[in-house]
């Protein structure tokens, strides 16, 4: 009966010569690199793309010029249920709150005055607005 | 079979490239909380063409909406924007709610502002008006001088002619500064005119095709159509179809039915209207009609 060694774990009599303290960390070794490999992969080469991203997960500049169109057009049609439930979509947080997160994203990156102008009517119109 | 150290020394790294995909796709997949447009859900990306058409309805910025459209990666922005208005109006929704999709659909296709937003009937100065206020010996304190300029409209944006209504005067110190006064044209509230109906033997389905132009011979858009006959109406609008012009709706006609025309906006009436007798090749079919109506 032959002895048994570390060198058992690949069974089935296909791997028979005992390894060596070095073949043992070499395998580690291998084994971390191609989880790192694997990572790296599935993380930055080629993560899960989300094609049916809610609206609430757009960047901070698109939300911030979304919120400017709806500013744009709360200030043709001056209807404030349609523009809050426009910004709505932007998420949970109070449409007063999030256009004040865009007029200050607005001041902060240099819109225009104008711009600005409409991101503070639709704000105002926000904290007036009573659902 | 025997196997060498280098082959398990491959098959370990095998095994932990695809322990790591398994855990970075399956288990703790990039989460994006930075997504751009084009990543958003189809409801989401109706949602953003709505809110793009809004804006440029209210602000006539045309390269500003194309280029938000563009942010949507769309294969053809013009095409979505028609089939997101014509599965509103399928879906019941009000026609002015489409309006805009249609109206930025059909001037992408055309490249310019159908309907320049004209907000007043009266100009209104800009602030940064460079007029000098000069007191005179008799003056009237709103006397301007006549170097006072004030900020150019744009052509384009002028919805009338500016005619002076009282003849020049040489002397500008004791006679009023003239007032420009506003040249009727015919607005979008004037009641549309058929001037042309032909048959068209194309050997084609049966149809009724609108075509609705402006006093400048311009395709108009959003035109509403209400065809009745015997025992149906059906409403439809122009411009939902801007591949054959921004101004055309059409209408699918039966053998054997008369139809009646009825533009909403103006109130224009055609009666009697049915598909033509064609021929071709010793057959005979029936052809359409084309109508063209103009403000």
């Amino acid at each position: 009966m032959s002895s048994v060694s570390c060198s058992d774990i690949f069974t089935g009599g296909h791997y028979n010569f005992p390894m060596s303290s070095f073949q043992k960390v070499a395998l580690l070794f291998a084994l971390a690199l191609g989880v790192g490999l694997g990572l790296t992969y599935g993380w930055v080469v080629s993560p899960i793309e989300y094609v049916d991203a809610p609206l609430s997960l757009l960047r901070e500049d698109y939300r911030a010029d979304y919120v400017l169109m709806i500013a744009e057009a709360y200030n043709a049609d001056a209807d404030s249920a349609v523009a809050a439930r426009r910004i709505a979509q932007l998420g949970s947080q109070p449409p007063a709150e999030i256009a004040a997160s865009a007029l200050v994203y607005a001041q902060m990156n240099g819109f225009s005055s104008d711009e600005q102008a409409l991101l503070q009517n639709l704000f105002s119109a926000m904290q007036r607005y009573a659902p | 079979m025997k196997r060498s150290f280098p082959f398990f020394l491959a098959l370990i790294l095998i095994v932990g490239f695809g322990l790591g995909l398994a855990y970075s796709w399956l288990l703790a997949p990039v989460s994006y909380v930075d997504a751009p447009p084009s990543l958003l859900g189809a409801d989401f990306k109706e949602q953003y063409r709505s809110v793009v058409a809004a804006a440029y309805a209210a602000n006539q910025d045309l390269p500003r909406a194309r280029a938000r459209l563009d942010l949507l990666r769309d294969a053809d922005s013009i095409k979505e924007l028609s089939a997101q208005a014509q599965r509103m109006l399928a879906a019941g929704a009000d026609f002015e709610k489409t309006r805009p999709l249609a109206q930025l659909a059909a001037d992408l296709r055309q490249g310019y502002v159908s309907e320049p937003f004209t907000p007043s009937p009266f100009p209104t100065f800009a602030p940064n008006l460079s007029a000098t206020i000069t007191p005179t010996e008799n003056s009237d304190p709103f006397f301007i001088e006549e170097e006072a300029t004030a900020t150019p409209f744009s052509a384009a944006t002028m919805p009338f002619q500016q005619t002076p209504i009282t003849p020049i005067v040489e002397s500008t110190a004791a006679t009023p500064t003239l007032r420009p006064t506003f040249t009727p044209t015919a607005g979008a509230g004037a009641p549309f005119v058929l001037v042309s109906q032909e048959a068209v033997c194309d050997e084609q389905p049966p149809t009724m095709r609108f075509t609705f132009l402006n006093a400048k011979k311009i395709q108009v858009a959003g035109v509403e159509i209400v065809a009745t006959w015997n025992d149906g109406e059906d409403r439809f609008f122009s411009g939902f179809k801007p591949e054959m012009g921004n101004g055309y709706a059409d209408f699918q006609m039966r053998a054997n039915t008369i139809y009646n025309i009825r533009i909403v906006n103006g109130g224009t009436f055609v009666a009697d209207l049915s598909a033509p007798e064609c021929s071709a090749h010793g057959q005979s079919y029936l052809g359409s009609l084309s109508l063209v109506f103009q403000r």
